[in-house]
């Protein structure tokens, strides 16, 4: 492991995939190493090839794919430093989690006994323990998630690799899936993490790479594009029973620049600088009294975040 | 150093175990949580069921002896079948004629034209016709025969009609005897016992002699009469060798006209196959009866079952149910992710999977196959108990299964990885023709067309140790066709073809195992290497 800490685990050099006519990935070129790193993109954006290609389920059409130095393609070995968690929905049914995680421990050349004890460990460590002896067709979707965070884990790997952990998850299922991957971070590991939901993304790291249509879009702090992004026009949707008596309290603000009335019981806010609109916001609709039911920040998501991106560039 | 070295690569094997540990243990219950693997594993068990319950039948069937000559009745209804009258001597068509029965002793008669015409003794008369003068009558006697007129001389006094017996009488009535006024009896044509004078009239006869004693004979059960195996030309139950029934001209007891008698004359072709078996009359009614028939059936039974039950039927559901999805269904589930996201070679993983697949589907036949074997050695024909003599069939039976499974497996493995969406029809032709294969080796074993099959090699194992085991099946089949019995050992059973020239089951056996090995380890590396350049979605 030490030898390996010089070189980054994952390394894309100039990767492209295409199938047939439709491009996969789009010259891509990446090193990661260390903490969590998200991997954000809308449906499509090429999320999912970019992990089997680190995976060796796919066989890059350009380019080359090293984890730890490894072509994924042609060698298995550095599976048994990586957990990976895939997009796949299905698992096997009939089997307890405790027997679907220890027997694909088994697969690390682990003994009975060390497997079902790993097994139990990691169920432990994303909050399956008391229900592992359940068959997994009983459980919720955020429990089959962490059933299949707990395999990827199970080997105490080095690099883990989680394809839309978060797909599905109840509330309380996703704040749990976010804690164990934040743990992981903490713990030294390289995990890289897709989602096409920034706040996601945003609650988990910092560091982010962004694709769109293939290609990298953005690579680095998700703050400093924040930033990008907060100079650039916003917008706050509040749903109110009294919208004009809002409007005039927020209309003295310094980071509200106007305001408009979309429809019927609605305040649009707009605002060049989001964060000091967002924290100026509590405030005024606490001292004008008036009662809010809904907030909302329309232009808080990926689309216009990477709609600026391309814009931008 | 060397000592690390071992250590090293002990873990790498203890390691490699373990992985092919989980993946046939994942395999086995995966295959076992699906209903379609019970619902083929119970049709297997349905039919080798039925096939039994046809077995049990026909060797019920079959057990029934066949008495070829006839010398088993018992027409007379004595107890004493025809053989054994035969061989005492006796009349099977006379009630009171049998073995052991007081029977006539000729002493002397007056016949038609003899001198003198009368004769005084003490004697048991036949057939007298004339005037008897009696001293004593033995009026208590019971007629020995039943076909001479015996005097009941419960109706004695009848007077005679007038005239001169001899000429006036046209016919005379029963009684046939009847009394005269001086105490003489005339008696027309009259069997009785007593002491007298005889008097017989020119043109008429009398003759008389004495019954012997009458002893016990033991009753032979008719069985005896029926089966006298095995076929060695001896005269085992003696009814053809008993000289009293030999006549000078044309004597029944060389039937077969080869100048012996009482023998069984075997008669080849000049490659040395039995032709035809002629027995002289009375002598070994083989081999048509119940032992022939028995153990060829019994032969035929396993024989068909292990080549068209176990090969050709179970051993191609079997892995076209549970082998062609080993792979295939894993990638249309998506759950083979997680099973390749571990540090596994895919070509072993290939390998595992059909481990686990033969687990299931090696224990499932060869527990069948012993059931059948228990079942059909417990019951089959033959003087032991069990029937040891089968065992090395069933376990070459066992063989062929296992291996045919093993090569089905690994074809319709790699057919369903490469062809995921049509591969099931591709196995159901290639199904039906390893069937139709399978059938052109039972009837055309030397059709080389059948080499090109998997079942072809399956089932020249199975003919390879029958000829191994039951090294006389030849003589049998030999038999059944000199005497067109229909017992299917002819159809189902051939000496196996590929022994280079030598004629030696072993060189077969081996060649055909060594062929299905080959077959099954090429697809398995076929399918490793499409594997492994397989991109998964």
């Amino acid at each position: 492991m030490s030898e390996d800490n010089k070189t980054p685990s994952v390394i894309l050099e100039n990767v492209s995939k295409w199938y047939g006519q439709v491009m996969g990935i789009n010259d891509v070129s990446l090193a990661i190493d260390g903490g969590v790193t998200g991997i954000l993109g809308p449906n499509g954006a090429g999320k999912s090839t970019l992990f089997k290609l680190l995976m060796g389920r796919l066989k890059p059409s350009q380019g080359s794919v090293k984890l730890f130095g490894i072509d994924p393609w042609s060698d298995t070995s550095p599976y048994r430093r990586i957990g990976y968690v895939s997009e796949s929905e299905r698992l096997y049914d009939w089997m307890t989690a405790q027997d679907f995680v220890s027997t694909l421990a088994r697969l690390h050349g682990m003994t009975r006994e060390e497997a079902n004890a790993r097994a139990e460990h990691v169920l432990d460590f994303v909050g399956l323990h008391d229900v592992r002896h359940k068959e997994i067709g009983k459980y919720s979707k955020g429990m089959r998630q962490r059933v299949k965070i707990a395999h990827a884990l199970v080997h105490d790997p080095d690099l883990i690799i989680l394809d839309e952990p978060l797909h599905g998850c109840d509330p309380i299922a996703r704040t749990s899936i976010m804690n164990v991957i934040r743990e992981l971070g903490s713990q030294g590991k390289t995990v890289l993490v897709s989602s096409h939901i920034l706040e996601e993304i945003e609650r988990i790291t910092e560091q982010i790479v962004i694709l769109h249509n293939g290609r990298l879009l953005a690579l680095g702090n998700l703050y400093a594009i924040r930033d990008l992004l907060d100079k650039h026009p916003h917008r706050i949707m509040i749903t109110t029973d009294e919208p004009r008596k809002l409007a005039s309290a927020f209309i003295s603000e310094e980071p509200v620049y106007g305001v408009r009335f979309p429809e019927e019981g609605k305040l649009e806010i707009q605002t060049n600088d989001l964060s000091a609109a967002h924290s100026v916001l509590p405030r005024v609709i606490v001292n004008s009294k008036v009662s809010v039911s809904r907030i909302d920040n329309p232009d808080d998501n990926l689309e216009s975040l990477l709609g600026y991106l391309i814009g931008g560039t | 150093m060397d000592d690390q070295g071992r250590k090293l690569s002990e873990t790498v094997w203890t390691q490699l175990d373990r992985k092919a540990g989980a993946i046939t243990e994942l395999t086995i219950r995966q295959l076992r949580n699906r209903i379609s693997t019970w619902v083929v594993l119970g049709v297997g068990v349905l039919l080798i069921s039925l096939l039994l319950a046809f077995y049990i039948d026909s060797i019920r069937a079959n057990f029934e002896p066949i008495d070829n000559d006839g010398d088993s009745e018992d027409w007379d209804n004595d107890g004493y079948p025809l053989g054994q009258e035969m061989i005492y001597g006796t009349s099977d068509y006379d009630t009171n004629n049998y073995p052991g029965s007081s029977e006539y002793v000729y002493l002397g008669d007056i016949d038609y034209n003899d001198q003198p015409r009368t004769h005084y003794g003490n004697h048991t008369w036949l057939y007298a016709t004339g005037y008897f003068t009696p001293t004593w009558i033995d009026e208590e006697a019971e007629s020995p025969f039943s076909y001479y007129n015996w005097i009941d001389w419960g109706s004695r006094g009848i007077d005679c009609p007038d005239g001169s017996p001899f000429d006036d009488w046209t016919y005379f009535q029963s009684p046939s005897y009847c009394a005269l006024e001086n105490g003489t009896y005339v008696v027309f044509g009259a069997s009785f016992a007593g002491e007298g004078e005889i008097s017989v009239e020119p043109g008429w006869s009398a003759e008389w002699g004495y019954m012997t004693e009458s002893f016990f004979v033991e009753k032979h059960p008719k069985s005896m009469y029926i089966d006298e195996d095995p076929i060695n030309g001896i005269d085992d139950d003696g009814d053809c060798l008993k000289d009293e029934y030999q006549t000078e001209d044309n004597s029944p007891n060389d039937s077969n006209r080869n100048g012996i008698s009482c023998d069984v004359e075997w008669i080849y072709d000049q490659n040395g196959n039995l032709v035809s078996i002629r027995a002289d009359n009375n002598v070994d009614e083989d081999p048509d009866d119940s032992e022939h028939i028995g153990e060829s059936s019994h032969r035929t039974f396993i024989i068909g079952t292990g080549k068209i039950a176990f090969v050709m039927i179970l051993g191609l559901f079997l892995p076209l149910f549970l082998a062609l999805g080993l792979v295939r269904d894993e990638s249309e589930n998506g759950t083979l992710h997680y099973l390749l996201s571990k540090p596994i070679h895919r070509g072993e993983f290939i390998l595992y999977r059909l481990l686990g697949y033969l687990g299931i589907v090696v224990s499932y036949t060869v527990m069948l196959i012993l059931i059948v074997a228990l079942i059909t050695s417990l019951i089959g024909p033959g003087d032991s108990i069990v029937r040891l003599s089968d065992y090395p069939v069933w376990m070459g039976i066992a063989l062929a299964t296992i291996l045919v499974l093993t090569a089905y497996g690994s074809i319709f493995n790699t057919v369903g990885l490469v062809m995921p969406k049509y591969g099931v029809y591709i196995c159901i032709l290639y199904g039906i023709w390893e069937f139709l294969m399978g059938l052109f080796t039972i009837t055309i074993p030397n059709a080389s067309i059948t080499m090109l099959s998997v079942s072809h090699w399956a089932i020249q194992i199975i003919d390879a140790v029958v000829m191994i085991s039951w090294s006389d099946t030849s003589l049998i089949q030999q038999k059944a066709d000199a005497f067109g019995l229909e017992t299917g050992i002819s159809f189902f059973w051939h000496p196996p073809v590929h022994t280079l020239e030598t004629g030696n089951p072993f060189v077969a056996l081996i060649i055909s195992v060594v062929i299905m090995l080959s077959i099954s380890i090429g697809m398995i590396a076929i399918g490793q290497s499409i594997f492994r350049n397989k991109e998964i979605m």
